[in-house]
């Protein structure tokens, strides 16, 4: 049951504990399985004394962390625990009671050790209603979905190595040395939100190669549906416009005019919403690609370009608070909202003033992500069935991400609603975001790991193969108010950030993009990104097509 | 001389047990015994997640192990280290509400 795990790196014994394994391998961890209790939140303790409080056996304190000898069963305090294994030889490892973890007394320091793990693990994932069965039959189920989809995943990478057509890119008509694909685009009246969206998903490694590839050709398209609308069409139009080289502004009116028959109820000029936009443009292009395809796959499995590039999967984990029973879901997702992590900031700071040098006041992308998967009791006005307890009770839910998507976008809420003043307003509060994001510790191998204490036990489904490292190469900026306001889109190509103002393009310092308000964060997979900023000025010529051929959109 | 045999023996300071257990002590045994305890550290433990507290901890202890680096902290170390900041900075609101919930449990124990 477990597996390598190569997203952590084990921490290594310590002498005391290497040495005590030697002596008595798993002995004393098979005997206190018996003493292991769990509540239904998943802590598990050492119970072993059920009818007298746990005390020190030299102070008789029975308050704060109390550690259990291994070798004797007696109970020590953290200030004498030490004094113990001082004087018996071999009594060095002891375990924490409250929390099940393992202690080196002369070290003074927790350690860790995976066949403990298991024993806890085994033990609590027994003990919590579902039973042991159930749960390594999710684990068996969940482990062919993953390579399932480490199959579907290393298809697109192997499409973006194996591309022959790298667009040859010593162009004699441009004027600048702006990279290529770099141009604006002329705002249609409160059309901002549109070319805020469009530079974003041109700009995204996937669905730049794959126009760049010619995947969607046009001329085919039309003979295939004869419908003389389709959104990937006109992208694949805005694209070629892109990266002909030319660098006056674009119009993409054909495609406001295509995403307009497609989303009839936003089609004003009023200023629309960003992320709204983004929504119906993704779902757009894979309405088009399952009417082609005739095929009713749900989102988890689509194959069409926005969805193989944006989708990722949600777990959401609903536990019973009285029984510790726990429901798990999985829903696909395109992108990821995030509340901003405001709440914190205001209420503990109004009790007791904390040090200034403390960066609590800060809202910060990883805060925003902790929100995210935080366990959240869910109110007792919505209580939740429990089939184990077969009545209505109060539950946590906790969400995590079961599988990233090669693009990871993320959405940053930024509308308040007060239910008093029956308003909305927008928070305007500066949130920090790093360039280079790690996003192992919101994976759902972590969060349900975490679930058990500090584990460093791996489960059989870990996605060790598919990475959590993250670039960012496009942040959405908005300013204004909720009605009105305007959005830049910031792209980072080759490790220089360019604004993208509708028609205006410029270099910009990384400084001006990290104290903008963002609205939307748009991060790649690490490899994709390293690969998209290669240089790609030399030519490579595809026996299929002259690269010299003009594209459409050009003049 | 003579030693009286029928002199009691002297009483051994260190055995003086004979007094009652602080009342500290019997509300804390009443309350694991009833399992209040459990349930008191469980609302405990979301209450300082909800306000932060365990946030701000955190980033102490994170501040602290990038200073002194990863392999020179122990957990006896982290725990000195934040057990004076962190009694000290449970909001007031918390406290009230758990001495409440205490005070309830108290009520109806002694019914």
């Amino acid at each position: 049951m477990c597996a390598r795990n190569s997203i952590y790196t084990n921490p290594k014994p310590c002498k005391h504990l290497a040495d005590y394994k030697l002596r008595h391998g798993f002995n004393t961890y098979d005997s206190i399985r018996n003493c292991l209790k769990t509540t239904p939140n998943g802590r598990t303790r050492v119970a072993k004394h059920t009818t007298k409080i746990p005390r020190c056996s030299f102070c008789d304190r029975y308050q704060g962390r109390l550690y259990f000898c291994l070798m004797c069963s007696s109970l020590w305090c953290p200030s004498h625990i030490l004094l113990h294994a001082q004087s018996e030889k071999g009594h060095e490892v002891a375990i924490d009671m409250d929390r099940s973890e393992l202690y080196c007394c002369l070290c003074c320091d927790q350690v860790y050790d995976p066949d403990f793990d298991k024993v806890v693990v085994c033990n609590q994932v027994k003990d919590l209603p579902g039973g042991s069965k159930s749960k390594t039959n999710s684990f068996e189920a969940s482990g062919e979905r993953s390579s399932k989809r480490k199959r579907l995943d290393s298809g697109i990478g192997l499409d973006l190595k194996k591309s022959e057509l790298l667009v040859s890119m010593r162009d004699r008509r441009a004027k600048s040395c702006y990279p290529l694909g770099l141009r604006g685009l002329n705002n249609l009246g409160s059309t901002c939100f549109m070319n805020s969206v469009l530079q974003a998903l041109l700009h995204a490694p996937p669905l730049r190669n794959y126009f760049l590839n010619d995947r969607h050709n046009s001329v085919q398209c039309r003979k295939r549906s004869g419908e003389k609308l389709c959104l990937l069409c006109d992208i694949d139009a805005i694209s070629s416009a892109m990266f002909c080289g030319d660098r006056t502004p674009y119009t993409p009116a054909h495609f406001l005019y295509s995403w307009w028959q497609h989303s009839s109820n936003l089609a004003s000029y009023e200023e629309q919403d960003a992320h709204e936009f983004f929504i119906s443009v993704l779902d757009g292009i894979h309405e088009k690609e399952s009417k082609i395809r005739n095929s009713g796959k749900d989102d988890g499995d689509c194959q069409c370009i926005a969805h193989r590039a944006f989708s990722g999967l949600l777990r959401s984990d609903v536990t019973c608070i009285s029984c510790g029973f726990s429901s798990t879901t999985y829903d696909p997702c395109v992108d990821i909202s995030l509340n901003m992590d405001t709440s914190n900031l205001s209420s503990s700071n109004a009790n007791k003033p904390i040090k200034p040098d403390e960066k609590t006041s800060v809202s910060t992308l990883s805060g925003c992500l902790n929100l995210f998967t935080r366990a959240e009791r869910l109110g007792s006005d919505q209580k939740l069935h429990c089939q184990n307890c077969q009545e209505l009770r109060d539950s946590s839910k906790q969400l995590s991400i079961r599988r990233l998507p090669l693009v990871l976008c993320l959405h940053i809420k930024r509308v308040e609603h007060s239910l008093v003043r029956k308003i909305s307003r927008k928070i305007n509060q500066y949130m920090q975001f790093p360039f280079s994001l790690d996003m192992t510790p919101y994976l759902s191998s972590s969060i349900v790991r975490s679930k058990f204490g500090n584990r460093i036990f791996t489960f059989e489904y870990d996605n060790s193969n598919s990475s959590a490292a993250y670039e960012i190469f496009a942040v959405i900026a908005h300013s204004g108010m909720l009605e009105s306001g305007h959005y830049v889109t910031y792209l980072r190509l080759k490790n220089q950030w360019y604004k993208c103002d509708d028609a205006w393009i410029s270099e910009v310092d990384e400084g001006i993009v990290r104290a903008s308000q963002c609205y939307m964060l748009f991060y790649v997979q690490k490899l994709l990104y390293n690969k998209a900023n290669e240089d790609s000025s030399f030519v490579r010529i595809s026996p299929r097509r002259d690269p010299f051929e003009s594209t459409a959109g050009c003049s | 001389m003579k030693h009286s045999v029928n002199r009691p023996p002297t009483p051994d300071a260190a055995e003086d047990q004979g007094k009652e257990p602080p009342l500290q002590e019997i509300i804390n045994v009443k309350l694991i015994e009833s399992g209040e305890k459990e349930r008191l550290m469980e609302l405990l433990r979301e209450r300082l997640i909800d306000c932060g507290w365990k946030d701000e901890m955190k980033a102490l202890c994170r501040a602290h192990v990038k200073k002194k680096g990863r392999n020179n902290v122990t957990v006896d170390d982290l725990v000195h280290l934040i057990t004076p900041k962190g009694r000290a900075s449970v909001p007031d609101s918390v406290k009230a509400e758990l001495l409440q919930r205490i005070r309830t449990f108290l009520m109806s124990a002694a019914l």
